[in-house]
């Protein structure tokens, strides 16, 4: 009857009032609880993927230092890519600016050959360069990217003392891996100057002469 | 940098709980390095490690661990042989066997099973589920 609207309501006790405000009051408190509760887990949420990132961050760093004492800088990159962001085709390039050109110092799970020095103008190479920003195939328009850029999920620009001194060209991700995720980009940003910088400590180590 | 090969993240002022040894088997030091990470969160895991499926059987058998998590592709002993022999001895058949790889191809999903573990995960892990998936293991 209620809500009919037909003037027939019965009257409400003033016993069914107090318990229709307790009621009222207990489910006001419940879906208060509730709401609280999902903004916990949220909060939690937050704290664990940040925890997460920060735990891949420290490995990722762990590596290149040890990478710096054994030498093995490429190896240390691949290694982080393949095992914290997924891909195990990866390429590192040198960046020439008097020549404004690329060349290839490194690679894996990629064919050399195709991967020839190249000017630096069009395609996610050269907005990389241009912009001196890395460059993510997801945000790229099709027609934008270089005939062998079509495979290229990332184009990480390598800074060292604010100048861009190379790139990590990500291939293929894993057939596992469905895409990017915000963590990833999180790496992306700390290769962008720790591996560059390790890679030009060990270039310098190989210049030195030896006594 | 190398880790240390064992030690136990059992904190002090919590309730009484089991530990569990766990060998971490990969070539790859970044992977060990982040399990490791990983696996602090909990602190009733005591962590072993071996480099190569070789020294992962060698450990199994000296040191009896609750559970292996074991990448595939590592140098003188394959994660996929290492299964198959440890699977084989009486000693280690009922440690369950983890496989966890950058391999999420059908075929190597295949003969991960074939070889006899009882779980595979592709990387990159995500450190819920991987802890999901021990607990599960672990009974806890």
């Amino acid at each position: 009857m209620i809500g009919t609207g037909d003037g027939n309501r019965p009257p409400i006790k003033e016993g069914c009032r107090i318990q229709a405000a307790e009621t009222d009051s207990s489910m006001h408190a419940g879906t208060e609880e509730l709401r609280l509760r999902v903004q916990q887990l949220s909060l939690r949420e937050q704290i664990e993927r940040n925890h997460f990132l920060l735990m891949r961050l420290n490995a990722a760093s762990a590596r290149l230092i040890q990478s710096i004492e054994a030498g093995d800088v490429f190896d240390a990159i691949a290694e982080i890519i393949a095992n914290l962001i997924g891909s195990e085709e990866i390429a590192v390039f040198d960046f020439h600016p008097s020549r404004q050109d690329f060349s290839l110092a490194w690679s894996l799970g990629v064919e050399a050959d195709a991967l020839k020095p190249f000017l630096c103008g069009a395609g996610m190479f050269g907005r990389a360069v241009q912009q001196g920003m890395s460059q993510f195939q997801e945000r790229q328009p099709e027609a934008a990217l270089l005939p062998f850029e079509k495979n290229l999920t990332a184009c990480v620009i390598l800074k060292c003392s604010r100048e861009i001194v190379g790139v990590i060209a990500i291939f293929g991700l894993l057939p596992q891996k469905n895409g990017l995720e915000w963590s990833d980009y999180e790496l992306f940003k700390f290769l962008e100057t720790y591996a560059a910088v390790a890679i030009q400590y060990q270039r310098l180590q190989g210049r030195q002469v030896s006594p | 940098m190398e880790e240390t090969s064992a030690y136990s993240v059992t904190q002090k002022g919590e309730g009484v709980m089991s530990t569990k040894k766990i060998l971490l088997v990969d070539d790859s030091c970044t992977a060990r390095l982040v399990n490791r990470m990983i696996f602090s969160q909990k602190s009733n895991y005591v962590l072993i490690s071996a480099v190569d499926g070789k020294e992962a059987v060698e450990r199994a058998k000296r040191e009896k661990p609750d559970l292996i998590l074991m990448d595939i592709v590592m140098p003188r002993m394959t994660g996929l042989e290492a299964c198959r022999v440890l699977k084989k001895d009486k000693e280690t058949e009922r440690i369950p066997v983890i496989l966890l790889t950058t391999r999420g191809e059908e075929q190597y999903v295949q003969e991960g099973y074939a070889s006899g573990c009882s779980d595979y995960l592709t990387k990159p892990v995500n450190d819920v589920e991987l802890l999901d998936l021990l607990k599960a293991y672990l009974g806890e």
